[in-house]
């Protein structure tokens, strides 16, 4: 149609065709190639970010195991809690994100800050706790506006809460979440950061076994973070269930009974060594350490003067008064220092190594042996007795009976006390030991310093006639009902005489039952014994000791330690309140309700 | 009529039909997740382009030559009018309302200005300075016009006619050599001072993918996954978990390959990229009427190659992600019809070679 319009040569034509022909061949062949590097050769590596993309392995939090009484009461349990988390690699814009956190947590932006800070060693996916317990009005609104925010992720979890509030608060202590410096030590290994601990009490005691095993989820997920559908689960373990000695009954009754009192009390089951109850007044909801504490909250505890954060029981220290009389007389008789035929003169006082010491009854007790003494709590008849033995000797009595050395009791943190020697002396201050200071440690006073649950070892093992108890609050442990631990009775030997032991639980016998101290603690148709400890906070040579004791703070302690009943022994009790004044007026009778309500509970009253 | 048919090339035709069908159904996987109906409106696009190519076919070829340049400057006006008046869609002005169907107008100089450039480089035999800025200009106004849209992706597709006449022309080296320094000057003012800061992004992403994880690199990174997932057979139609749990972006146009890649697996995505092969390959194989002929052939052809090897490598990260779609299988109806308009000339300029 038009061939003279066409110009160029059918060689030019041709070699243009042949070039282009080879250039498509070659990039196609290119194309080709490239696609089966990707598609066949790095498959594998592909597929498995292609798997990453899409699938999430979330941990399945492990509900702590119960803490329960004897009866199986549940003590401490898990309750359901929404935790608001935050994954980093979804985040699209940090300010926005981190203005939406503060509002959802209600917390200021340092706080949530700090909080991520913690994480920065973990992958970008990791799911960073922000908040627990969400209101549950912040729940809905995240979970329904799911898309707008898949940064934040809500997980339905179990939290740890306390059925009874402050009851045996100290018993079971709390948890709390697990510290940066905890995690690189090796106690901790297998924890993770979010993770809670327990702190104290049983909670931190058994740990390893109530601390669960957790579970994981798989799950689909798209590109807005929307679960699609749950790939596989594996359901966490419950911790073991730990069953305590304790007695939750007769525990909240001694409680109501302290009301706004401070002081300790000890009960123990002398069968087994098992404590019934373990109080420390005043108390606190060991829930809040669980949940996320307010400064204010922190410091109004920790500043408190009557410490509530302290287990009194097996941490607080005393001067044990005249409770110690009952190791000098078990000494003296052991030593021979005294018999039972031993008289000392009381006229209500004594000038000792040129120094004048008084009986806490003015008007003397006349002529006292070793029942009157322990009777009366008669100070003169010890002050000879700690005079015809050395320090170094009571000290190894003191000992021997578990003072000046924890009690071994299954719970942490507990004092030793102080026994003091001529060594101790020496060494703490490069002074020899004056024979008038062991006239004040034989009545209970000077350096000696005891905790409440050594008085209760001690007494308990008076009871025993010299077979001293472990005591302990773990009965066992449970494990999808199968026991995995239980507590034996271990009793040992103390070397003193039995017929020594039977002279001192006799005096005992008369301090409640014969008109003496503890009168107060007396029962019908119980054979209660006991000795009463009034610990004086200020020296009774203070020239202003009058005026200063109307002050509450200034007022001495009182103690109460006893059994019961005389024959066979059942229960040994330690009662310390602190500036409660006369023993006799207030440890005694509190005893003497706590007998009543557990020998009637029992039937054996 | 007879003649017609009997010369018409059956095979290439039917070839093309084949990839827009095959576009079809990527374009259903693809919007699957979202419920998307755009492979029923391609379909719909792929029957009226149909239409308009047999108009275009039955077309004396002296009077598409003859009228080209006046569709051209229709459409710079148009264009120009739309930056103006332009109705926004995704970012760009360059979608404009036509009896209620979105039109890209930009796609359509495609065919007008090869054709015009095809009869402009039969005027000269030696390129200087002046022919090569005659033949320069009327490139440059549209993809100037076409950035302003902006369409950064059609307007690169459209520089690739620039690369064709160095290959086809005797140019003077001294022109290429100057050239080239001013296109580099111009290149680096542009990034200073042109580009916007959402086109730097795509860049620099492309440069540094993993550092740019939640923004524009994180496409290419999930397209990758995607193909390479695929593995030699694919997970299944609609079973690929990076389009159908939408990790994939824009996965109907820029990425329409990664469907395919991760679905089908390599076997279907190299019998795809074969057919594209076959289709190029029977372009060359006939004898020209007139020199306009030949160079429209090569400039076309050259620009649908072009097209696809941008973005086949931007799918693998080889490329910057510019919005650049894969000629008649992505979905975009003003893209296929202006492609088949293009076919259309091409089928009519082979029948011719027979026919004489």
């Amino acid at each position: 149609m038009y061939p003279n319009k066409r110009k160029l040569s059918a060689a030019y034509i041709k070699k243009t065709a042949t070039v282009s022909a080879v250039i498509l061949i070659i990039i196609f062949l290119g194309i080709f190639a490239v696609f089966w590097n990707i598609q066949i050769i790095n498959n594998e590596y592909f597929r498995r970010l292609a798997i990453r993309n899409i699938t999430r392995s979330i941990d399945l939090m492990a509900p702590r195991g119960l803490i329960v009484d004897r009866k199986g009461v549940i003590l401490s349990e898990n309750k359901i809690n929404f935790t608001l988390y935050l994954v980093r690699e979804n985040v699209v814009d940090m300010g926005k994100t981190m203005r939406l956190a503060g509002f959802f947590a209600a917390k200021k932006n340092d706080a949530i800050r700090k909080i991520i800070a913690r994480y920065k060693k973990y992958p970008q996916f990791y799911r960073i706790p922000i908040k627990s317990n969400l209101a549950r009005s912040t729940v809905i609104l995240i979970e329904s506006r799911q898309d707008e925010f898949p940064e934040f992720e809500i997980g339905i979890e179990p939290t740890r809460t306390y059925v009874f509030d402050n009851c045996a608060a100290h018993v079971l202590g709390y948890i709390s979440e697990i510290t940066e410096a905890e995690l690189n030590q090796q106690e901790w290994k297998g924890y993770v950061m979010g993770d809670f601990i327990g702190r104290s009490g049983i909670e931190k005691q058994y740990e390893p076994y109530l601390q669960g095993v957790k579970g994981n989820q798989i799950v689909i997920k798209d590109n807005l973070e929307k679960i699609q559908k749950i790939e596989s689960k594996i359901n966490p373990v419950i911790g073991a269930t730990v069953v305590l000695t304790l007695d939750l009954e007769l525990q909240k009754f001694i409680e109501g009974l302290f009301a706004d009192r401070s002081g300790a009390v000890g009960v123990l089951d002398l069968q087994t060594g098992g404590l019934l109850a373990m109080v420390s007044k005043p108390d606190f909801n060991p829930e809040i350490f669980s949940q996320e504490m307010e400064k204010e909250q922190w410091l109004a505890l920790s500043n408190d003067p009557q410490k509530p954060l302290q287990n009194k029981f097996l941490q607080g220290i005393y001067s044990p008064g005249s409770v110690f009389k009952i190791i000098m007389a078990l000494a003296g008789l052991q030593e021979k220092a005294i018999s039972l035929d031993t008289t000392v003169y009381c006229s209500g006082s004594q000038d000792f190594y040129g120094r004048v010491f008084h009986c806490w009854n003015p008007n003397g007790h006349g002529t006292v042996n070793i029942f009157s003494a322990l009777q009366n709590s008669c100070n003169i008849f010890f002050y000879n007795l700690g005079k015809r033995l050395d320090i170094d000797t009571i000290a190894r009595y003191a000992r021997m009976m578990g003072l000046g050395s924890t009690s071994g009791i299954d719970m942490a943190n507990e004092n030793t006390g102080l026994v003091p020697s001529s060594a101790w002396k020496m060494q703490v201050s490069k002074q020899r030991w004056f024979p008038g200071e062991t006239i004040s440690v034989a009545i209970g006073h000077g350096s000696l310093n005891v905790t409440p649950v050594q008085m209760l070892k001690m007494i308990a093992t008076v009871a025993l006639r010299g077979r001293m108890p472990r005591l302990h609050l773990l009965q066992r442990i449970e494990k999808a009902g199968q026991t995995i631990r239980e507590f034996t009775p271990e009793f040992s030997r103390v070397p003193i005489d039995e017929q020594n032991f039977q002279v001192v639980i006799e005096g005992l016998f008369r301090v409640v039952n014969n008109e003496g101290t503890g009168r107060a603690a007396k029962i019908a148709g119980l054979d209660i014994c006991g000795k009463t400890g009034t610990s004086q906070i200020i020296a009774k040579e203070n020239p202003n000791y009058k005026m200063l004791t109307k002050e509450k703070r200034f007022m001495p302690n009182s103690w109460f330690v006893s059994f019961a009943p005389k024959e066979n022994p059942r229960l040994a009790m330690v009662v310390l309140v602190e500036n409660g004044g006369d023993a006799g007026a207030i440890a005694a009778p509190l005893s003497a309700l706590i007998y009543k309500k557990y020998f009637e509970n029992e039937r054996l009253l | 009529m007879k003649d017609y048919f009997k010369y018409f090339d059956k095979f290439t035709f039917a070839l093309l039909i084949l990839l827009t069908m095959s576009g079809i159904f990527l374009i259903y996987s693809a919007g699957f997740p979202l419920k998307e109906s755009n492979y029923l409106k391609q379909a719909v696009w792929l029957l009226f382009s149909l239409v308009v190519f047999f108009v275009i076919f039955s077309l004396k070829i002296d009077f598409i030559f003859r009228n080209a340049f006046a569709v051209y400057l229709v459409l710079l006006v148009i264009l120009a009018l739309q930056i103006f008046v332009g109705h926004i869609s995704a970012g760009t002005k360059s979608w404009f309302r036509l009896g209620g169907v979105n039109a890209q107008f930009s796609e359509f100089v495609k065919v007008p200005l090869a054709l015009y450039l095809a009869k402009l480089m039969t005027r000269f035999e030696l390129v200087s300075w002046k022919e090569f800025f005659k033949l320069l200009l009327p490139i440059a106004i549209p993809v100037f016009l076409i950035i302003l849209q902006p369409d950064m992706g059609v307007s690169f597709i459209l520089c690739s006619f620039i690369l064709l006449i160095i290959l086809l022309k005797k140019i003077k080296p001294a022109v290429l050599i100057v050239s080239f320094l001013l296109l580099l000057i111009a290149g680096l003012a542009g990034w200073n001072y042109g580009l916007s800061n959402y086109q730097k992004n795509r860049i620099i992403s492309f440069l540094n993918p993993m550092k740019y994880k939640t923004s524009i690199g994180y496409q290419v990174i999930q397209s990758k996954i995607a193909i390479g997932s695929g593995g030699l057979s694919g997970k299944g139609y609609l079973k690929g978990s990076q389009s159908q749990y939408q990790f994939l972006p824009v996965r109907h146009t820029d990425f329409i390959v990664s469907v395919i890649g991760e679905e089908l697996g390599f076997i279907n995505t190299a019998i795809l990229f074969f057919i594209f092969f076959v289709v190029f390959y029977r372009q060359f194989k006939f004898n020209f009427q007139s020199d306009e002929e030949f160079y429209f052939i090569y400039l076309f052809n050259g620009l649908i190659l072009f097209q696809f090897l941008i973005n086949v490598a931007m799918a693998i990260g080889f490329f910057p992600v510019l919005g650049i779609s894969l000629p008649f299988v992505s979905y975009g109806g003003s893209s296929l019809l202006s492609f088949f308009i293009g076919e259309a000339i091409v089928f009519r300029i082979k029948i011719n070679n027979y026919l004489t």
